[in-house]
């Protein structure tokens, strides 16, 4: 497997656009062709040669390359754009829009990710070590095609909005969330391992939802079905129980909430509806 | 500046040329007899060549428009235009921003093109839109049958009076023309209730639609506008309508004296047979069987072309039925005592049956109605698609062929219900040059515009295909792509578009109408109407008008009125 | 002395388009009709001005300033221009083709107050009119987190709850709601007051659509309000002729933001299937309206427009300017009629403090007082003309009503001034 690896030149000021940083782009190019790639910083069309110190040698297909990136990269935006193999690993935090319209491969980011991480993400995975910021997922604004396929997983927090208008595919979040995850979520799953600011599966129609932490109340829209036992998420098990929702019925949806009984004493008063 | 433009075929209806090679000389934005030596020569051999495209309905302009554009942002994020030394920055796609408007028209060799419904109290916002839309010619018509003022008229039968309201506001914010959207209904929808039938009371001015068309086809003659009445019918979108669009139509034959008097638009959405969306069946030849019949009528068409549209009307009630049925997101937006728009975006498919009829319905009216003056071409830009898919109209229209490529691909059950297949008429050059801008021009009675007789306006579009050469039947997609991209777009004899391109830029005229009045007249209409406004309007009638000085390049046009 | 009248009031987004100003000695002497801070701002525009160019916080000539000022954003990497609720459309649009052709990112007071109603908007539609509809129709309307008794002073009168139209006469034939987290001046004149808790406003919503569709709420109270309560007020809304829900920041700021626009959006859309309903942000600033049309005939989009690249980008969160400025992205500002300082938090105001601003204002504002240069300029809608765009986004024309002091030019001409030099030298 071929690495190449991308070391900023200096601290960048103003925003940097690098959607030529894929294994689809660096595949079977020499150092030199890699350092002539088109990049933005700020309203200058530059190169990647001009902004990172490249060493390394990629593979001969995108499925053997794998880029490293060593150092702050916060500012640059849309890394891995439309990859569909291979491996981008960033030893530190990372801008917006990461992995946008990602196919395939796999992001590993061992810092923070700013928002709009994986939007309007087709396939493959991508692994948050520090915290997400907000619209994990999402689409651009107006548009109703979120994540199509694909994983993601933060092992910190996440913002807002995580999932929003999700179509397909799984994403994990084991710390806490913010408002809204789920909102307007047609298919696929998502598991909150900690507490969510509220508004669970806002607008949902479908897909799946379980947090494993505290929810400051549930959506009058939702209405109790029952108490489970566990919820399956790609295969395992997660064990509860759980009150379990139906909504958001607002949207004449047919999602399904699961929130933690133990954590959550306060939803007790449903249990009336159990009888 | 001098040009003169060698051997080109041209097709110029208006001047009965028919493919006729031939030069054009143009100078000082004109077209002359003849130029001299020093004159910048295009070589147009092997070209065709055609007056600019006069588009007589389209959403160029205006709240509605805007609106459009910012409830839509995911239509615009993957069109985009940088800007260029000579260009500006702008988006498409459905609901393109107003730089690209101009240039998109103007690549496709269209040099004047209408902004077909203006609410009145919104003018102002419509006319400073129409300023930023680059090198092409443009107007606005206004929205008039559900304004109370004129509904008050009309329904106390001061036709006269009436009729000088109109005069006076089509001069005071500077319009074309009256347009006429679903009349009686728009009003009741400040109820949340529509109208179903030309009959049906109008309350509380005790008029019905029938009324409102026939009193205002009437203004329109005494004015003698140079455009008819442009109406957008009763029960657009509804399966059967197509029996409200003929008998609107004979609503006003008898007002008829040999001429045109009534312009029904985007017939496509009126031209529904069956009486629910599963008994749907095209209206269209009943329809055209009328308009063959009937010398009083123009029709444009609203062909649906596949893909994403935004549906963008006048008619505040179908738009709520139209976000009923889909679930997409809608604007609302009603005027104080003139009207409502609404907007739905839209995805027309292939393989829905609804849309495959609703496409079937276009071309059948284009392919029926016998006389090319009297059917124009439009998709009712953004409601059936956007302006820049004309050329695939052209190319459904001209050949069988592309038809049938299509046909294979529609919904079975709305092909089969279709006439369409069995139809074999195929459009030449010539009538297409009728359809998108010779019968256009006259229609609007832009004497200037739609030829290239000497003293025309040097409105030229030429198109790098030979009509001599390519069969449009057999060759469709080679007319598509010229048709794309004009070779060369000249507007007032300056050379803006090569080779598909922009090459300068500047702003077009706005023209509007200045009908004249006895001045007697105007003060006590004034007068009355002032009374009228403090009651209606949130507004002061002073600031209602649009003055001259907020237009870019205005270019009034006076009309003798019989007033 | 010359009396003008049908003056358009350039104070807030209700416009008013009535007003009679007495003129004297090229001063305004006397205003007729207006609110209080109608009032202050026609006699009062001459205080707190600034006269003269700086630059550093000197005198310098126009020339200088401007010279100055095309040299920051011609060498800025990520400018950004920002403000434009305050001037006319007229200047905006010399505002966007400097941002486009400079790559700067273009961005209005939307982004701070209603920028949420847009984005929901976007997000769902929005079901609206313009003011003389209410005015003639609506028998119920709800204020939702506003408070135009003090924030728009002769909004009920003339538009809305108190107006008189063709087919509702007047306050008593109009039921009034007010929806807020604390009793306002606006609540006491209500018919039904409903106190909302802080950052609830989208469970209410939710709960009253939910109750509007006949749906049973399971929870005994949501919001602080009994779920009965809520049901009773559905009742309400389905049974008027023509309701209006206007709403303000307390809508748009409160948590969940542009969702809670949402929210509204969907219960008016629902209501719509039993009535006639409509919705109305209660924009501020005269013109904020004006700015995010103009900005979206150009540019496709209404506020947050990054041209960094050449094209219209936008994406809030992304390319508002107060974002921008939190991340401390941006190299240059020019801020345009508006001031930041006061309003933005302070991690954006910090950073705008390290790069250089300029600053076309009438006034002196904590903003000037940071700025490099300052260019002082007239003040649309009393001493230079323009257009500007109501609530209800209904086009009005501002009125030049005396001189502005000697040598200073309005917002339009300064800023096409700016935009010929940068022409010259970035081409």
């Amino acid at each position: 497997m071929g690495e190449i690896i991308l070391k900023p030149k200096v601290a960048f000021k103003v925003p940097i656009i690098a959607e030529t940083i894929t294994p689809d782009n660096f595949a079977g190019k020499s150092i030199k062709e890699i350092e002539d790639l088109e990049a933005w910083e700020g309203n200058r069309k530059t190169t990647l040669g001009e902004l990172f110190e490249i060493t390394g040698a990629p593979g001969e297909t995108p499925k053997d390359t794998k880029i490293i990136i060593e150092g702050d990269v916060k500012k640059v935006k849309k890394i891995g754009c439309k990859m569909t193999d291979g491996e981008i690993i960033i030893k530190g935090s990372v801008g917006m829009y990461l992995g946008e319209e990602m196919k395939g491969g796999k992001i590993t980011v061992e810092g923070d990710a700013d928002s709009w991480i994986g939007t309007r993400m087709k396939g493959g995975q991508i692994e948050v070590k520090g915290n997400a910021g907000d619209y994990i997922g999402a689409p651009y604004r107006g548009d109703t095609k979120g994540m199509k396929k694909g994983t993601i997983i933060i092992h910190g927090n996440a913002g807002n909005e995580v999932g929003c208008w999700m179509r397909g595919g799984t994403i994990i979040v084991k710390g806490n969330t913010g408002l809204f995850p789920g909102i307007h979520m047609k298919k696929g799953t998502i598991l909150i391992e900690g507490d969510c600011a509220g508004r669970c599966g806002a607008m949902m129609k479908g897909g799946k939802i379980a947090v494993l932490g505290y929810v400051p109340s549930i959506l009058p829209s939702f209405t109790f079905e029952e108490i489970k036992k566990s919820f399956k998420i790609k295969g395992e098990k997660i064990k509860g129980p759980f009150y379990v929702f139906t909504g958001d019925l607002n949207e004449n949806g047919a999602g399904r909430l699961h929130v933690s009984v133990e954590k959550n004493k306060h939803l007790q008063f449903y249990e009336k509806f159990l009888e | 500046m001098e040009i003169l433009i060698k051997n080109g075929y041209v097709y110029d209806p208006i001047n009965k040329i028919d493919g006729e090679k031939m030069d054009i000389a143009v100078k000082d934005g004109k077209i002359v007899e003849s130029v001299g030596s020093n004159a910048k020569v295009i070589d147009a051999s092997n070209m065709l060549v055609m007056p600019g495209g006069v588009d007589i309905h389209s959403h160029i302009a205006g709240s509605k428009v805007n609106s459009g554009r910012i409830l839509r942002p995911e239509d615009h994020y993957k069109d985009v235009e940088p800007r260029t030394t000579v260009t500006r920055s702008g988006v498409g796609y459905t609901v393109p921003s107003s730089y690209t408007i101009g240039y998109r028209y103007a690549k496709l060799g269209y040099t004047t093109v209408i902004e077909a419904a203006s609410p009145p109290l919104k003018t102002r916002h419509t006319h400073e839109e129409l300023n930023d839309i680059p090198l092409i010619d443009k107007t606005c018509y206004l929205v008039l049958d559900n304004n109370w003022i004129v509904l008050d008229y009309l329904s106390q039968g001061e036709i006269d009076k009436c009729a000088a309201f109109i005069a006076w506001i089509l001069k005071a914010l500077k319009g074309y023309a009256i347009k006429i959207v679903n009349p009686g209904g728009v009003e009741l929808w400040g109820w949340g209730r529509n109208v179903e039938s030309l009959d049906d009371q109008v309350p509380p001015f005790n008029i019905t639609p029938r009324e409102i068309v026939r009193g205002l086809c009437k203004i329109n003659k005494i004015l003698n506008l140079p455009h008819t009445i442009h109406l957008h019918t009763n029960n657009l979108g509804k399966p059967g309508n197509y029996r409200t669009t003929i008998e609107t139509m004979d609503a006003v034959k008898d007002l008829a004296d040999g001429k045109p008097n009534i312009h029904v638009t985007h017939v496509q959405f009126c031209g529904y047979g069956g009486d629910t969306w599963i008994t749907l069946r095209s209206g269209a030849p009943e329809i055209a069987k009328y308009v063959n019949n009937h010398p009083h009528v123009t029709i444009d068409l609203g062909q649906v072309v596949f893909g994403e549209a935004t549906t963008m009307t006048g008619d505040g009630p179908f738009q709520f039925i139209l976000q009923s049925l889909t679930g997409n997101k809608w604007k609302n937006a009603d005027v104080e005592a003139e009207g409502s728009a609404g907007i739905v975006p839209y995805k027309f498919k292939r393989k829905n049956f609804v849309n495959a009829i609703q496409w079937t319905i276009g071309l059948e009216l284009a392919l029926l109605i016998k006389d090319p003056w009297r059917v124009f071409l439009t998709t009712d830009h953004p409601n059936a698609g956007p302006f820049t898919e004309y050329p695939r109209v052209i190319a459904w229209l001209m050949s069988t062929k592309a038809r049938e490529k299509t046909m294979e691909r529609i919904n079975k059950r709305a092909k089969k219900r279709s006439v369409l297949p069995s139809v074999d008429r195929e459009y030449t050059f010539y009538e297409i040059a009728i359809i998108t801008r010779a019968a256009t021009a006259k229609a609007l009675n832009l004497t200037n515009k739609g030829h290239l007789g000497v003293g025309a306006d040097a409105d030229i579009a030429i198109y790098n295909i030979n009509p001599m050469e390519v069969n449009p039947s057999k060759e469709y997609k080679k007319v598509r792509k010229a048709l794309r991209r004009a070779a060369y777009t000249i507007k007032g004899g300056e050379i803006i578009v090569k080779d598909g391109e922009i090459v300068k830029s500047f702003v077009g005229e706005t023209f509007w109408v200045k009908p004249t009045m006895p001045e007697e007249l105007e003060k006590e209409i004034l007068r009355e109407v002032a009374e009228k406004f403090k009651e209606y309007y949130t507004v002061s009638l002073e600031n209602y008008i649009i003055g001259e000085h907020e237009l870019a390049r205005s270019r009034s046009i006076t009309v003798n009125t019989s007033l | 002395m010359k009396t003008i009248s049908n003056v358009v009031c350039p104070f807030c987004g209700s416009l008013c388009d009535d007003i009679e100003v007495d003129v004297e000695n090229g001063q305004v002497t006397k205003v007729r009709r207006g609110c209080a801070i109608s009032i202050a701002k026609f006699t009062k525009y001459g205080e707190e001005r600034i006269y003269k160019p700086r630059i550093d916080g000197k005198e310098a000539s126009l020339e200088e300033a401007i010279d100055k000022a095309v040299e920051i954003l011609a060498n800025a990497k990520y400018p950004i221009l920002y403000g434009w609720s305050c001037t006319s459309t007229e200047a905006i649009n010399v505002g966007i083709e400097i941002a486009e052709l400079i790559g700067g990112v273009m961005d209005n007071t939307a982004s701070v107050c209603h920028g949420p109603t847009i984005i929901g908007e976007q997000d769902a539609g929005i079901s609206t009119c313009t003011l003389g509809q209410v005015k003639h129709r609506a028998d119920l309307i709800i204020y939702w987190g506003c408070n135009p008794a003090h924030a728009h002073p002769r909004h009920m009168a003339r538009y809305s709850a108190a107006s008189k139209g063709k087919f509702v006469k007047g306050r008593n034939e109009r039921k009034v709601i007010v929806v807020d987290v604390r009793k306002t001046r606006t609540a006491k004149a209500a018919d039904i007051f409903i106190q909302v808790e802080p950052n609830s406003d989208y469970e209410l919503l939710t709960a009253l659509r939910w109750a509007v569709k006949n749906g049973e709420l399971e929870q005994p109270k949501i919001a602080g309000i009994p779920a009965e309560k809520i049901e009773e007020i559905a009742d309400m809304l389905i049974s008027c002729r023509f309701g209006a829900l206007f709403f303000g920041l307390g809508l748009t700021m409160s948590a969940g933001k542009a969702r809670n626009i949402e929210a509204a959006v969907s219960l008016v859309r629902e209501l719509n299937n039993y009535t006639k309903f409509v919705m109305m942000p209660m924009r501020g600033h005269f013109n904020v309206t004006g700015a995010n049309e103009v900005m979206a005939w150009i540019t496709g989009y209404p506020f947050a427009v990054d041209f960094s690249r050449g094209y219209p980008f936008y994406n809030p969160g992304d390319t508002t300017v107060v974002d921008i400025l939190t991340r401390g992205d941006c190299d240059a500002a020019l801020i345009v009629a508006s001031d930041p300082v006061s309003g933005f938090p302070t991690e954006a105001v910090r950073n705008l403090a390290k790069i250089p601003v300029i600053t076309i204002d009438p006034h002196e504002t904590p903003t000037t007082m940071i700025s490099k240069v300052v260019i002082p300029t007239a003040l649309v809608g009393i001493e230079a003309e323009g257009s500007a765009y109501r609530m209800d986004a209904v086009p009005l024309r501002l009125k030049k009503l005396v001189d502005p002091p000697p040598n200073i030019l309005s917002d339009e001409e300064v800023l096409k001034m700016i935009l010929k030099k940068l022409k010259e030298r970035v081409g």
